[in-house]
C-alpha cells in the first residue's frame, strides 16, 4: 500500500492534461489505480455535481448535517464536482477510489480513499496532497492502516459514543490512536478526520444508495434520547 | 496461591461491572453486511460525465504611455467523457468566448489579441483523447486537437484565467497549438508527451511550414506527491509559422523547468522556473523565467512576483519584472469554481522594439 501512496498524484495546482473543470481527480488514474489494484484491466471515471444530481440542493444540505460541522465556502462548495473512480478486472468491479478536499491549517488536504464495492468498508486510506507540517505523522502508515475496514456507520456510531458512552468496546472509531503530534498539528489531524468522513458521506450517496442512513438516524435518536433520560 | 485466585476473581467481576455499566447497543439489529451495490440511475449525453462551465472575463489595462485597452469576454468550457460499462474510453474538451477588444497592450494573456480587435469569437481548447490503447493501461493515450504546447510547464498548467501565463507565448508566439500524438506513463519515475504540432499558433493552417516535432520527459506524479516536486526536460524542432512575419522559421529549442511547492506558515509558496535555448534560424534564442508565488491556506488571497527574459539575437531583448495580487471569492482546489479579481503590475525593463514601460491591468474573472 505504501507504493500505492507514493505514486499518487496532485491535481489541484496542476490541471494535468487539462481537466481544469474536475475537483479532486487522480490526474493520471491508469497509473495511480495500477498500483492500488495491481490486477486492475480497466477502469472507468464517474462526475458528480450536486447542482446535476437529483435533489442535489437537499443533499448537499445532508452533507453538511452529516458531516456535523460547516461547509468551507472555498473549498466546499455546492459547486464543487467529485470524480469517483470504479476498478475493474474483466468485468468485475474490484475498487472504487474517491478523494475530497478538505481545508487543513496550512493549505489543501486531500483524502483519497478506496472502498469496496460491496461491503462500502475502507481498503486504504491515503493522502494525495497534504499541506501540513504534521505531514509526515499523519502519513504513516500505522495511522493510517487503522481505518482499513471501517464504514460510515462505524462513524455515525461514534457520534452517539463518543456522546453517550465514551470508551465503549464497540465505538472502533474511538478506538483509533491518533499519530504523535505537537500543538501545531492537531488541527490537521482533526481535518484530516473530518476529511475521511465527508468522503465516505459523499461515497453513500454517489455509490451506496445511502445504505448507512440507518445508522444517522439512529445515532441521532439514540443520542436524543440518552441526553433527554438524563435531563 | 489463594491470594492470587482472589485477585483474579476480583478482575473478572471488574470486567463484568465495567460492561454492565455499558448501555444497550441501539445499533444491535441494524447490520451493514454486503449488499449489491445500486444501479447508477440512468443518465442523458448532457448528465453523464459532462461538465459545463461558464466564465465572465473582464480587464482593463494601461501603461504609463497611455494606450488604455479593455479586453470583455463572455465564454465557456465544456468537458464529455465517454465510458463503456467498465472503462472510461474518451474525452473531449472545447472552450470557447465571444470576445470584445477595444484598444491593445500586450499583457501577458493576450499577447495574440492584436489582431482581433472589435468583437471576436475565440476557440481555446478544442481537443479529443483516447485513453488506454490497445488495453495498455496509463502507457499509450492519444490526442489530437489544440492545447498547450508541450514545451515547459505549460502542459501540466491551467493559465487559462490568470494574467500571469509562462514562457511559450513569448518564446514561440503561441501558447497553444494544433497537434497529434501520444502521452502516458513510461515507468514510475517519467511520464512522456510526443507530438507533432502544425506550428501555426492560433489557426490551424500551412503556409509552407513543416510543423514541429516536441518530446517532453516529465517528472512522475509521486515527485509531486511526496515531494512537492514538478519538472521536465523538452526538446522541439521543425519548421512553425512566425507570429510577426506568418512565414515559416526553422525552429529548434530545448528546455528544462520545475516547480517547488513547499508549505510556509499558513499557505503554500511555489517556485518556478522556465529555462530554454535554441534558435529561429538563423538568430539564437534564450529564454528565462523566474517566479514565486505565495496562497493564503484561506485560498483567500495570494500574492505572485515573475520575471523573464527573451532574447532574440539581432532583434534584442524583452525583460520584464511582475507583481500580482489576486483577492478571491471562490478558488476551488480544482480550478473547477473560481472567483476573483487580480490587479497586475508589470515594469517592462527592455523592449524589442519599444521603450521601458509600466503596465498597469485590472482583472475580474468567474468560472463556474
Amino acid at each position: 500500500m505504501k507504493r500505492a501512496y507514493l505514486f499518487l498524484t496532485v491535481t489541484a495546482l496542476a490541471a494535468q492534461q487539462g481537466f481544469g473543470a474536475i475537483g479532486c481527480t487522480l490526474s493520471n488514474p491508469a497509473q495511480d489505480l495500477k498500483y492500488l489494484y495491481p490486477q486492475m484491466t480497466s477502469y472507468k471515471e464517474d462526475l458528480n455535481e450536486f447542482p446535476r444530481l437529483k435533489d442535489g440542493a437537499s443533499l448537499f444540505k445532508a452533507l453538511r448535517e452529516r458531516l456535523g460541522s460547516d461547509l468551507d465556502p472555498i473549498y466546499e462548495t455546492y459547486e464543487t464536482p467529485y470524480s469517483v473512480y470504479s476498478v475493474f478486472e474483466g468485468q468485475t468491479k474490484i475498487g472504487i477510489v474517491h478523494g475530497v478536499n478538505v481545508p487543513g491549517k496550512g493549505g489543501v488536504i486531500q483524502v483519497f480513499l478506496s472502498t469496496d464495492p460491496k461491503t462500502a468498508e475502507i481498503k486504504s486510506f491515503f493522502f494525495q496532497r497534504l499541506e501540513s507540517p504534521a505531514a509526515r505523522a499523519l502519513k504513516a502508515k500505522e495511522f493510517r492502516g487503522q481505518f482499513e475496514g471501517l464504514t460510515l456507520g462505524d462513524f455515525y456510531k461514534h457520534d452517539y459514543y463518543a456522546a453517550v458512552s465514551p470508551g465503549a468496546k464497540a465505538d472502533k472509531v474511538g478506538a483509533i490512536k491518533p499519530p504523535a503530534l505537537d500543538a501545531s498539528g492537531r488541527p490537521d489531524y482533526e481535518a484530516s478526520l473530518r476529511g475521511l468522513r465527508k468522503n465516505l458521506i459523499l461515497l453513500d450517496f454517489f455509490v451506496y444508495g445511502r445504505r448507512f442512513e440507518p445508522f444517522f438516524e439512529r445515532a441521532k435518536q439514540a443520542a436524543e434520547k440518552a441526553k433527554a433520560g438524563k435531563e | 496461591m489463594r491470594g492470587l485466585q482472589l485477585l483474579l476473581v476480583s478482575f473478572a467481576f471488574a470486567g463484568a461491572s465495567i460492561d454492565a455499566q455499558e448501555p444497550a447497543d441501539p445499533f444491535a439489529d441494524l447490520t451493514d453486511s454486503a449488499t449489491a451495490e445500486p444501479a447508477p440511475p440512468k443518465r442523458s449525453f448532457f448528465t453523464d460525465n459532462f461538465g459545463f462551465r461558464k466564465e465572465i472575463m473582464s480587464e482593463f489595462d494601461s501603461s504609463d504611455h497611455g494606450q488604455p485597452a479593455s479586453r470583455q469576454s463572455l465564454g465557456f468550457e465544456m468537458l464529455k467523457k465517454f465510458s463503456s460499462g467498465t472503462s472510461t474510453l474518451a474525452s473531449f474538451n472545447f472552450q470557447g468566448r465571444l470576445v470584445r477588444r477595444d484598444g491593445f497592450q500586450p499583457v501577458l494573456n493576450d499577447m495574440e489579441g492584436e489582431t482581433r480587435g472589435g468583437w471576436a469569437f475565440e476557440y481555446h481548447n478544442l481537443y479529443l483523447d483516447l485513453y488506454n490503447l490497445f488495453k495498455n493501461v496509463g502507457h499509450l493515450n492519444f490526442r489530437v486537437g489544440r492545447f498547450y504546447v508541450p514545451f515547459g510547464l505549460n502542459l501540466q498548467t491551467d493559465t487559462h484565467g490568470t494574467v500571469l501565463q509562462l514562457s511559450n507565448e513569448q518564446n514561440l508566439g503561441f501558447e497553444r497549438d494544433w497537434y497529434t500524438g501520444l502521452w502516458g506513463t513510461i515507468n514510475k519515475h517519467l511520464n512522456y508527451d510526443a507530438y507533432y504540432l502544425a506550428g501555426s499558433g492560433y489557426d490551424l493552417k500551412y503556409k509552407g511550414q513543416k510543423g514541429l516535432g516536441a518530446l517532453r520527459l516529465s517528472l512522475s506524479n509521486k515527485y509531486s506527491s511526496e515531494y512537492g516536486l514538478e519538472g521536465g526536460v523538452s526538446v522541439m524542432g521543425g519548421e512553425r509559422l512566425s507570429h510577426d512575419t506568418q512565414r515559416p522559421v526553422e525552429t529548434r529549442r530545448v528546455g528544462v523547468d520545475g516547480r517547488y511547492r513547499h508549505t510556509a506558515g499558513p499557505g503554500v509558496v511555489t517556485f518556478t522556473s522556465e529555462l530554454s535555448a535554441g534558435r529561429d534560424v538563423p538568430d539564437s534564442v534564450y529564454s528565462q523565467l523566474i517566479q514565486t508565488e505565495y496562497l493564503h491556506g484561506s485560498r483567500r488571497w495570494g500574492v505572485a512576483t515573475q520575471y523573464r527574459r527573451f532574447e532574440l539575437e539581432r532583434m534584442g531583448t524583452d525583460a520584464s519584472i511582475i507583481g500580482e495580487f489576486t483577492w478571491y471569492f471562490r478558488n476551488d482546489v480544482g480550478n473547477s469554481n473560481l472567483h476573483w479579481i487580480k490587479l497586475n503590475v508589470e515594469r517592462r525593463l527592455q523592449r524589442m522594439p519599444g521603450s521601458p514601460a509600466l503596465v498597469v491591468a485590472l482583472q475580474y474573472y468567474f468560472y463556474r
